[in-house]
């Protein structure tokens, strides 16, 4: 079948199969391999996307769902060269260890402030509550998304 | 101690951690090569029994397929994945890449290589297997006790020992005994990266591996003697990798990735699901220790008697070291005159158990803290007056090793930590009466530094000085996402007086890079740290050298600042790097490069003593962790903030180590739960915020004094957190993990036997 939809601001028109999923598709078939699959079934949070604004697990999303939508991955992240403030402040908070669980758990999170700019500590760590890390214990995520929101 | 320090002791991010918030460095995952294939493994469903009959008619007729490989087309050799140097003792070579006898749910039973991942899948299921059913022995208890099944030719009982230490001396008559028996379970290592491995046989007759791994030389002389290659003809580099813990240290899918690769002659590809990673790689190893202690009225520990059973699963692996390590690491923490060690690793049909986090040092310091407090209680003594009477000082010697533990800070570390944590005041608080009871408790423990007293020691390193005044540090680390490279680079920037980035740490390739052992046995930095350190001291002494013979001075004037050599004392005359180089490259035909091989011949303790807190909701038997402070004898910590990543990481390892996680296995030997969603990993509302105290003393051959972090920050935490439990609760639970069926059944039992459920 085929569908229209944007991805980081471009614009695509694909025929695919209609049981691929969007982490493939992104991945696979745009190259996109900031978004990493670590679970295959929305448990760990790795594949993280937007889709339309809102965190969506891309394991768990049939392509042909995201006909007319716009999906934004962690490559889009940096605007005009320019880091978002997340990615800057999960750098210097020393926030990332293996990095695997980064890309997700930094879409969560800009996920988080694109609609509560000022959240409290538990609205942190509930954005990121499907997100998991095996490094680093969560401390300093949330302490990188919290500076990244107060700055 | 070093002062005024400008690199080593500051906190810098993980060296490629720009290009991990924009999704750019390239996993294994995300690599391919031109005309790669997928390989994909048909795992077996049933814990024991022979293959009777196999058709791959099916799955060969299908299109992309190009083989399919069963124990009947590959070679019938047994390897040990867990050997890392030719001829290594106690590597008993049981696996082979396809087997004829499943030995576990997951057991590689086919591989097929096609040219998609969809038709490799749908190949694998048009295999017909019909297999001959055996008895399943899903416990050591099982497997000791039933003689007429075997899971391996030798039998069950894979190895045993007696270590003793000290003698035996009349004791007073009115010493305490105290017995306990603490139960570690197999859990998953669930690094965020499944296991994968890609492999290229070209047509000169050289095998590639691409592998994230812990130490590539280990995989080559595995996979070569395996294939029968010269070592030469197999080159194995140490690529991006999204976490390890241990799971990814021994040789799981190298051997059958590199046969699959030589036997179609095109680059094969095989990436696990999570479920295949958690079922059929490698689990933390399930153990019980029964301990018996002597002890004075006074608190003195007088003997000390363990009886440890380790679950090996199917294949022996690293378990019979395993076994060993647990056994040596109580006297690292507690001075005990007379130490007595028994040992049984035991074959089960079960998920085969290896490295995991700690070695050893987790599941015997549990089982040990867990003890301490019991005696304690049994003697009516304080829990930290117990145990400053028994810990061990300064310079002790290793009873097992009988070399010295060096600058053991523990003592410290209880001391500050009891004073930070305001242990008093909360420990003897008026219990709670309510739903919900608030408990505390504390742990000690000791890992080590390296191998030295027990193996082989050494790490060799090139630094060499590009013609622009940069350098390029090649190495045989294995970055796992610790900060490896970053801490290293550190040391070496400490020592040449330049900027991190004017550094480039290389990590390990076994054609291109010098040896190391590789990445466990909390090596790095304390031995890889001090051959780094000692390489770019050695460069700098050649680069002086030639700065001296510039600048006409003599070398012991001169001093490195800023990528400049200046001479003391005289601010206008100074040589840049970038010149040194390029003039001693031009004028003077020399060549800035040096090779240094580094020789541990110590091996301290690291220590650590972690305090938990904790709520227990007693309608519902869940436990929260609600305050947590992990004390550390780090002797120096090179990248403070990185540091305490490893801790706080090690305290969500080991909450789920105490309170969630479990590979269960049922009777029949199948798997309960192989997925995340059943499989507990703790997320950031679980969380508790973990306060950290460095105690930073030195005192020991580790760079800058430095000392291990990333496996002792795991080894106190489930101790510590079932000690909190038993204390809200007044049980004694030891048998991990406390999930809150088994603190719902101990509280039901309790209210029976009191007819009540008030206290």
């Amino acid at each position: 079948m085929q569908i229209e939809f944007k991805v980081n601001g471009k614009e695509h028109t694909m025929h695919i199969q209609s049981t691929m999923r969007l982490v493939d598709l992104l991945r696979e078939e745009l190259g996109l391999t900031g978004t990493k699959e670590g679970c295959g079934a929305g448990e760990c949070g790795s594949c993280t996307v937007l889709m339309n604004g809102k965190a969506v697990n891309s394991c768990l999303v049939l392509a042909p769902q995201i006909n007319g939508q716009e999906i934004i991955t962690i490559e889009a992240l940096e605007q005009d060269g320019q880091l978002d403030k997340l990615q800057e402040s999960f750098i210097h908070n020393s926030a990332v260890q293996c990095g695997y669980c980064t890309p997700g758990m930094l879409m969560s999170a800009k996920a988080l402030l694109m609609r509560n700019p000022n959240p409290t500590e538990e609205e942190i760590k509930t954005s990121i509550a499907g997100n998991l890390c095996r490094c680093t214990g969560y401390n300093k995520i949330v302490t990188a998304i919290k500076e990244a929101a107060e700055s | 101690m070093n002062q005024d320090l400008q690199y080593v002791g500051h906190t810098f991010p993980i060296h490629d951690a720009p290009q991990k918030v924009r999704g750019d460095l390239k996993y294994l995952s995300d690599m391919k090569l031109p005309n790669m294939l997928y390989a994909k493994l048909l795992l077996s469903p049933i814990a024991h029994g022979l293959i009777k009959r196999m058709d791959t008619s099916k799955a060969e007729a299908l299109s992309g397929v190009i083989g399919v490989f069963t124990h009947l087309n590959t070679s019938g050799k047994t390897y040990s994945r867990y050997r890392i140097v030719p001829d290594q003792e106690l590597c008993f070579e049981d696996e082979r890449l396809l087997t004829d006898k499943v030995r576990f749910v997951g057991d590689r039973v086919a591989a097929v290589v096609a040219t998609s991942k969809e038709t490799a899948k749908e190949a694998i299921s048009l295999i017909l297997v019909e297999y001959e059913e055996l008895p399943v022995l899903s416990t050591p208890e099982q497997a000791l006790q039933d003689q007429n099944t075997k899971i391996h030719p030798e039998g069950n009982l894979l190895h045993e020992y007696v270590l003793k230490l000290g003698e035996q001396v009349p004791l007073p008559k009115d010493c305490v005994v105290v017995e306990t028996s603490t139960s570690t379970q197999k859990v998953h290592h669930a690094a965020m990266e499944t296991h994968v491995c890609l492999a290229d046989f070209d047509s000169s007759g050289k095998l590639t591996l691409w592998a994230a791994c812990q130490g590539v030389f280990g995989v080559r002389t595995i996979v070569a003697d395996l294939l029968e290659l010269s070592y030469n003809k197999v080159r194995v580099i140490k690529v991006p990798m999204g976490g390890s813990f241990g799971g990814k240290q021994e040789t799981i899918l190298e051997p059958i990735t590199a046969f699959l690769a030589k036997a179609v002659r095109q680059p094969v590809k095989l990436a696990l699901t999570r479920e295949e990673t958690m079922i059929a790689t490698m689990t933390r190893p399930a153990t019980t220790s029964k301990i018996k202690t002597t002890v004075t009225k006074q608190g003195i520990l007088a003997e000390f008697r363990v009886d440890t059973v380790l679950d090996a699963g199917a294949y022996a692996t690293s378990s019979i070291d395993s076994t060993y390590a647990m056994s040596k690491k109580i006297c690292k923490l507690y001075r005990i005159p007379y130490y007595e060690h028994s040992g049984k690793t035991v074959y089960t049909n079960t998920p085969v158990a290896g490295g995991a986090r700690g070695w050893g040092a987790p599941e015997i310091m549990t089982a040990l803290e867990i003890h301490m407090d019991a005696v304690a209680k049994r003697l009516g003594m304080d829990l930290v007056e117990f145990r400053l009477k028994n810990l061990v000082h300064p310079y002790d010697l290793d009873k097992a090793s009988q070399i010295s533990l060096g600058n053991a800070c523990v003592i410290e570390c209880l001391e500050k930590g009891t004073a930070t944590f305001g242990w008093s005041e909360r420990y003897n608080r008026e219990p709670d009466q309510g739903r919900f009871r608030r408990g505390v408790g504390l742990a000690c423990a000791a890992h080590k530094n390296g191998m030295y007293g027990g193996f082989s020691e050494h790490s060799t390193m090139t630094m060499k000085m590009n013609e622009d005044g940069s350098f390029t540090l090649n190495t045989g680390l294995h970055e796992l996402g610790c900060g490896t490279i970053t801490s290293i680079t550190q040391i070496a920037a400490e020592v040449l007086e330049i900027d991190l980035d004017k550094i480039t740490v290389m990590e390990a390739d076994t054609e291109y890079g010098p040896y190391d052992f590789g990445s466990y046995g909390s090596r790095v930095t304390y031995i890889c740290g001090a051959c780094a350190y000692e390489v770019a001291k050695r460069l700098k002494e050649r680069l002086l050298e030639w700065a001296a013979h510039s600048l006409q001075k003599p070398k012991e004037t001169l001093v490195g600042k800023n990528g400049r050599v200046w001479v003391v004392g005289n601010e206008q005359q100074s040589i840049s790097y970038r010149d040194i180089a390029t003039t001693a490259k031009i004028k003077g035909n020399i060549d800035l490069v040096v090779t240094h091989t580094y020789h541990g011949t110590s091996n301290p303790g690291a220590y650590a003593v972690h305090f938990a807190e904790v709520e227990v909701d007693t309608e519902t038997g869940r436990v929260k962790v609600v305050d947590y402070l992990a004390a550390h004898d780090i002797g120096k910590a090179i990248n403070p903030g990185m540091v305490e990543g490893q801790i706080q990481g090690g305290v969500q390892m080991g909450i789920g180590y105490a309170l969630y996680e479990e590979i269960r296995v049922g009777g029949d030997g199948s798997i309960l739960n192989s997925s995340l969603k059943n499989y507990h990993v703790l997320n950031a509302p679980d969380m508790p915020t973990v306060k950290t105290l460095l105690i930073e003393q030195g005192g020991d051959d580790g760079p800058y004094g430095a000392k291990s972090i990333g496996e002792i920050a795991f080894v106190p935490v489930a101790a510590a957190v079932v000690n909190a439990v038993n204390n809200a609760l007044g049980t004694s639970l030891s048998i991990m993990p406390l999930t809150p069926e088994k603190i719902m059944a101990t509280l039901k039992s309790r209210y029976e036997a009191r007819g009540t459920r008030h206290e």
